[in-house]
């Protein structure tokens, strides 16, 4: 009893109350009050007396510092809890306009954050959609492109058929029977001739004529006026696009001829390769 | 200016609403407390955009610690004015407030918180002046020093030339007539 007497009258409490001890001397302050309730009676009648005092003197700041220091604590708080009171107190400059008539300040803070963090990952999405979407782009336009070239190929297919098909129905077609040479006895080829319309045309698929190298080619010739004239060069295997190759024209001839000449074809027959040939 | 609605928590309520940052928290804090913790920081610092800039850096500063507060320490009032206390003590020891004031002349902070602040009267205030005559002067000189000029015990010893056990004493004797007045 005499002790706690003695240490209330010493003075410290009031010192504790207006902050003048040390850390150390204000441990032992709270560690007594926590043991003697008459201490602890004494410091809360301290207290007491000291809220009392200031609020005697208590001042109104200005009425627009209420809002000032409000938004200070609570516009980002969740962010800037870490910064220093000077950084916050400048960015409560700019912000207060804005929020001045918001309710929630602190859920506009949030909103932001998270719209933030929404639009990014939209950004993300979006980027991979049209990633995905180009890719898909480029494959259907090469499909588009392979479409389009195996359109042709047929388109020309057909319209070259029709014209093989042409060369039955015209009359002035001839079709003519060349015949194997005493070099090549079972050589034999159709060429189809039309005199006025100066085409001339080979049918592959009578190809019947000695294998050739790879850097041979046929040659057929017309005999126009016993001289031969180059009507331009084949080869024995059939082309995927048609059956039956058009060569150079000729209006009038005598015989036709095919002779085995170096690939690209020669100015002037080898005689000695002549394998088939047919005179009209 | 339209008077606001003023919100008052009781001390437990307050405390849990500024540990859990709770708004209101915020705004009863203000309300309770602002006019008070103003009245000390003004008249410690001599200025009141200064001081506003105080009061708000303690408001920030409680807002952020008030974790560290318990009940342990004393009443939430005790604690908050020391904050208050400190910041303002900081603010006048430094450079730039004392560059800010150097050439102002001392008469110029005359009566200078009398014309520039309304200082409310409640109704219970009314025994201000009785207040101040019970107050003996050395006393109110010693507790005024330290509770509104933000000194140490030991500066207003050298401040007023007395021994360390007097000033201690005197600051005891005034609160208990403060103590006595007030019940």
């Amino acid at each position: 009893m005499e002790e706690t007497r003695e240490y209330i009258e010493s003075g410290i409490l009031e010192l504790y109350v207006l902050g003048d001890l040390s850390t150390e001397e204000k441990l032992q302050v709270q560690a007594m009050v926590q043991k003697h309730p008459l201490v602890k009676a004494e410091l809360q009648e301290i207290e007491k007396a000291a809220y009392l005092y200031a609020d005697l003197h208590q001042t109104e700041p200005s009425p627009v510092l209420r809002d000032r220091v409000l938004n200070s604590l609570l516009t980002n708080f969740a962010d800037d809890r870490n910064l220093k009171t000077v950084t916050n107190r400048r960015e409560e400059a700019t912000v207060r306009k804005m929020n001045a008539s918001s309710a929630a300040k602190p859920t506009v803070s949030v909103f932001y954050k998270y719209g933030f963090a929404a639009s990014l990952l939209l950004l993300c999405a979006s980027i991979a959609a049209t990633a995905i979407l180009y890719s898909r782009l480029r494959q259907s336009q090469q499909q588009l492109i392979t479409l389009a070239q195996s359109n042709q190929k047929f388109a020309n297919q057909v319209s070259f058929m029709q014209d093989e098909i042409s060369v039955f129905r015209d009359p002035s077609f001839k079709l003519i029977q060349l015949k194997g040479t005493a070099k090549a006895p079972n050589s034999a080829l159709t060429v189809a001739w039309s005199a006025t319309r100066k085409k001339v045309m080979v049918d592959l698929k009578s190809v019947k004529l000695p294998e050739t190298s790879k850097d041979q080619q046929y040659q057929l010739w017309a005999i126009v006026d016993q001289k031969p004239v180059d009507l331009g060069v084949f080869d024995g295997a059939l082309t995927d696009t048609a059956d039956m190759q058009l060569m150079k024209s000729v209006s009038t001839a005598q015989a036709f001829a095919v002779t085995i000449e170096p690939r690209g074809g020669s100015s002037n027959p080898t005689m000695e390769q002549m394998v088939v040939m047919a005179s009209l | 200016m339209a008077k606001k609605h003023r919100i008052t928590l009781t001390e437990e309520e307050l405390v849990s609403a500024l540990q859990r940052h709770d708004k209101i928290g915020a705004e009863a804090l203000y309300d309770m407390y602002s006019a008070a913790l103003y009245g000390v920081i003004v008249r410690i610092v001599n200025d009141t955009s200064t001081a506003e800039d105080v009061l708000q850096e303690t408001f920030v500063k409680i807002w952020h610690s008030a974790a560290s507060y318990s009940a342990e320490k004393g009443r939430l009032f005790t604690w908050i004015v020391n904050i208050a206390r400190n910041l303002a003590i900081d603010k006048i020891r430094s450079k730039d407030f004392r560059n800010q004031f150097k050439n102002q002349e001392l008469e110029n902070n005359v009566g200078y918180i009398d014309q520039n602040n309304s200082t409310v009267y409640k109704p219970e205030l009314l025994g201000v002046k009785d207040l101040i005559n019970t107050l003996r002067p050395e006393q109110k000189s010693v507790l005024d020093l330290i509770y509104f000029k933000g000194y140490t015990h030991t500066e207003a010893a050298d401040e007023l030339g007395m021994p360390l056990g007097t000033i201690k004493t005197r600051l005891r004797m005034a609160i208990q007539q403060l103590r006595k007045h007030f019940n």
